[in-house]
């Protein structure tokens, strides 16, 4: 018995992915167990990306929570702001005015595209279509544009404040989005077609990593990997948030679950977000941009669910009264989605993996929050807070006297 | 025979729906929930009450449309024991996993308990969610 | 003494790879323009082949460090030989006995070898998937290519490159013999792992493929060898599709017309895996050479 199992270890032939792989854009630690190029097994390991926002939310007052939190990840910032403040707004009992919610909304779709097209490059990239990839690149920017024109950000947008929002829409603006949005319309029709038409991009998408509607559910998947699969699951028509009641969304399902169905659903996607952006701005209901929310925060729970781009975000906030929350936890869409990249894995050719795994569009920014890293202080290996601050400062102060 | 608490699965007037569940009765629990195909695990979240109340509170939320559950479990924070629902649900493995490492609750029959978020050489007895765990440097 | 020349100076040795970076700074600007990037420039090749024969060489542990060094330099000396028996630059070549087709062909596979060996030798397991890779896909498309280049020798009646070339600037083959051409242009892709036939150093999942563990010189030198493949192939499937090489512009032209194709290609397509690579080989590219050939002995004999 002790033999074979010493067999079968040394025959594993294991593929590490991660944490520093050219096929990711963020740390994460995938093992992929090979006979010869398909898959037999798979695990992965998060946590490269820990900053302690779990734990750090604890000791910072309701405010500056605001920042931390939009800072779990930098692609669906808005989003993660948007879920603690009407969380926050819960537990006050007071509800942002209807232009905020409006705007919240607005921001939360114009992000929405940008994701996705950044989404499409990745995957494009990660199936060797680099073509594909700069193209989709090259016009995102113009979404990155519009919400520099409207926040002053690229990244951090930085729309919410609790109680509302911090800027306002004029006519000029909804012009710059308007030009913007038509643009992009016609791109997405070019790459709807694309994907869906393109033989060679085809032959790498359709029929693999197939999900069906019963996987799905067993899975535990969400978002657009989700309703790739027939499954019906949209936060934003579930249980509407913001201003998603006054102006809903579509919901684009698809049937097949395969990645081409997700490629196609995430691209729909785009459309229907361009559409509700027209409305918003066509109805912008007039009025306050905020309303006042105490410093201190009354006790009790609230749950939060928003639509991130890769799913719904969950929030749970606890307040104990005082200026800083108790507790707040955050469950990320790619820990939900992540699960299905192991499932699916097996039995794939080595080359899918890549691409089943941008499938769901991962972000293990978002993914691993949690945890302060330096336990300890004063082995080398670990950098306390103070001594990496000191650092970042030495180093700078070097480079602008020139001392190398 | 364990008596299940009652759940009202089609009431909205309250939501989230709060119920509280020992740890005997959680199964069962989320058994009925999975056979009458209310809902999906959502998320499981820990608190950790403190060293006074000697507790750690465990939700597992549900959601069903916009309906929310919140099933309540309440453990002694010094013997935190939990079972998994793995069984029933197999995505509440990375669920339970965070859950284990960031509160050292231990959960009986879950398939993987190797760190996920933690790195390998964290050691064993601490615990960064629990609230006596203080990070350096970091504070208001 | 003119031997040492041809071989060292021109057209072999120094001005072979100025070429061969010349053409990869072409490959890669066209490529750059044609995906909405800015591109290298001019230099760039020089700069990068500097820049890695400066480096520190780091031979990893578990690999025969032998092996290691020399692959790099048997690599590029196959590929240098091969080009004294191609008309490069439109001149008659520097060296010709009958038969040397078969053997630039065969020169020309030692890059590839070397490159399967590269990676078995290493321990990194991307390496080892890599040459697995290179190595499969070497059988693919070898006899599809080595077929599509013999089509034109038997119409000319000779394996001799140089009375090839004659007997091509006379016909242009490219009319004739139009499969053998595609596949000879896409055998050429495959031979130098150019996308979409670049599953055996697919970045996204293998890294650089074999040669992941190589850093320094050896690195330095697989890239040489590449670019003077690239030139050397463009070469053979100029001089034998597009009315033969008599002169030098006559082969910057049909060469870079030959390039803009390949790029072009490039640019176009996603990424094969290496079971559609094979697949797209023995089904369809093999296949229809052989027809071809059946045709053109058909009608020699008739």
């Amino acid at each position: 018995m002790h033999t074979n199992e010493h067999t079968a270890q040394i025959e594993k032939f294991i593929i590490p992915i991660g944490p520093q792989h050219p096929a990711l854009k963020e740390p994460g630690h995938f093992e992929f167990t090979v006979d010869g190029e398909i898959v037999t097994h798979a695990s992965v390991r998060l946590g490269y990306a820990h900053r302690g926002i779990e734990k750090g939310v604890e000791s910072r007052n309701w405010t500056q929570n605001l920042y931390l939190l939009e800072r779990v990840c930098g692609i669906c910032s808005h989003v993660h702001a948007t879920a603690y403040c009407l969380g926050v707004e819960k537990l006050a009992g007071v509800e942002a005015p209807p232009r905020a919610q409006a705007i919240r909304e607005l921001v939360a779709e114009l992000e929405r595209i940008h994701s996705h097209y950044l989404w499409l490059g990745v995957t494009a990239h990660e199936a060797g279509f680099d073509t594909l990839f700069m193209y989709t690149w090259r016009d995102r920017e113009t979404v990155m544009d519009i919400l520099e024109a409207i926040s002053g950000n690229r990244v951090h947008y930085s729309a919410n404040i609790l109680g509302g929002v911090k800027f306002d829409l004029g006519e000029k603006e909804a012009q710059t989005i308007r030009q913007g949005l038509s643009f992009l319309e016609e791109r997405t029709h070019h790459y709807l077609e694309v994907v869906s038409q393109d033989a060679l991009f085809l032959q790498r998408t359709r029929g693999i990593g197939v999900m069906t509607l019963a996987q799905a559910e067993t899975i535990g998947v969400i978002g657009p990997t989700a309703r790739a699969s027939g499954l019906a699951r949209d936060v934003r028509l579930d249980d509407p948030y913001a201003a998603y009641d006054r102006f809903p969304v579509p919901i684009i399902l698809d049937d097949r679950g395969d990645l081409s169905a997700r490629v196609v659903v995430r691209l729909k996607e785009l459309l229907a977000s361009i559409e509700t952006i027209r409305h918003i701005l066509d109805d912008l209901p007039p009025g306050e941009l905020t309303v006042r929310v105490p410093r201190k925060i009354k006790p009790g729970e609230a749950i939060s669910r928003v639509e991130a781009p890769r799913g719904e975000l969950f929030y749970f906030i606890k307040s104990n009264g005082s200026e800083m929350p108790e507790r707040i936890h955050i469950r990320t869409p790619t820990l939900c989605n992540m699960a299905s990249v192991l499932t699916l894995a097996v039995g794939h050719h080595l080359a899918d993996m890549p691409m089943l795994l941008a499938g769901i569009d991962p972000c293990f920014s978002c993914n691993d929050r949690g945890i302060v890293v330096q336990y300890g202080g004063d082995d080398h290996d670990h950098w306390t807070w103070e001594r990496l601050r000191q650092f970042g400062i030495d180093h700078y102060k070097q480079l602008e006297s020139g001392v190398f | 025979m364990i008596t299940l608490p009652p759940i009202p699965l089609t009431s909205t007037e309250e939501n989230p729906l709060n119920v509280t569940v020992s740890a005997l009765e959680l199964l069962p629990t989320v058994t009925r929930l999975h056979e009458q195909r209310w809902g999906y695990l959502v998320a499981i979240t820990g608190i950790d009450e403190g060293a006074a109340a000697n507790q750690i509170t465990i939700l597992y939320h549900f959601a069903h449309g916009a309906t929310l559950l919140n099933l309540r479990l309440t453990i002694p924070r010094d013997n935190p024991i939990v079972p998994s629902l793995c069984s029933i649900i197999p995505a509440a493995s990375f669920y339970e996993r965070e859950l284990r490492e960031m509160f050292g609750v231990t959960i009986t029959n879950t398939p993987n308990t190797d760190y996920l978020f933690l790195p390998d050489n964290w050691p064993t007895d601490i615990y960064p969610l629990r609230k006596d765990f203080q990070p350096e440097g970091v504070g208001a | 003494m003119t031997q040492l020349i041809h071989l060292l100076f021109f057209p072999g040795g120094l001005f072979l790879l100025a070429l061969g970076m010349g053409y990869e700074w072409l490959d890669r600007k066209l490529l750059a323009r044609l995906q909405n990037r800015q591109g290298p420039r001019w230099f760039q090749p020089l700069a990068d082949t500097v820049k890695l024969l400066s480096k520190e060489e780091i031979i990893p542990q578990g690999a025969n460090p032998w092996l290691f060094i020399f692959l790099p330099v048997v690599a590029l000396a196959g590929t240098l030989t091969a080009a004294l028996y191609v008309p490069l630059f439109g001149l008659p070549p520097a060296h010709s006995l009958p038969g040397d087709l078969i053997l630039t062909i065969y020169l020309l596979s030692l890059l590839t070898l070397g490159t399967g060996l590269a990676g078995a030798n290493t321990p990194n397991r991307f390496s080892l998937v890599g040459a697995t890779r290179t190595l499969t896909q070497l059988f693919a498309y070898e006899a599809p290519f080595l077929m599509a280049l013999l089509g034109p020798a038997i119409v000319a009646g000779s394996w001799q490159i140089s009375i090839i070339n004659d007997f091509a600037g006379r016909n242009w083959l490219i009319v004739t013999q139009f499969v053998g051409f595609l596949v000879a242009v896409i055998g050429l892709m495959g031979k130098l792992e150019l996308p979409p036939f670049d599953a055996p150093e697919a970045e996204t999942e293998i890294v650089s493929g074999a040669l992941t563990e190589y850093s320094g010189r050896g690195y330095a030198l697989f890239r040489l060898a590449k670019n003077v493949e690239l030139v050397v192939g463009l070469t053979l499937v100029a001089s034998f599709y597009l009315g033969g090489l008599a002169n030098p512009l006559a082969f910057i032209l049909k060469t870079g017309a030959l390039l803009l194709i390949i790029v072009g290609v490039q640019t176009l397509l996603t990424r094969l895996r290496l079971d559609q690579t094979v697949g797209l080989w023995w089904r369809y590219g093999a296949l229809l050479v052989l027809a071809q050939w059946l045709m053109i002995v058909l009608a020699k004999i008739i």
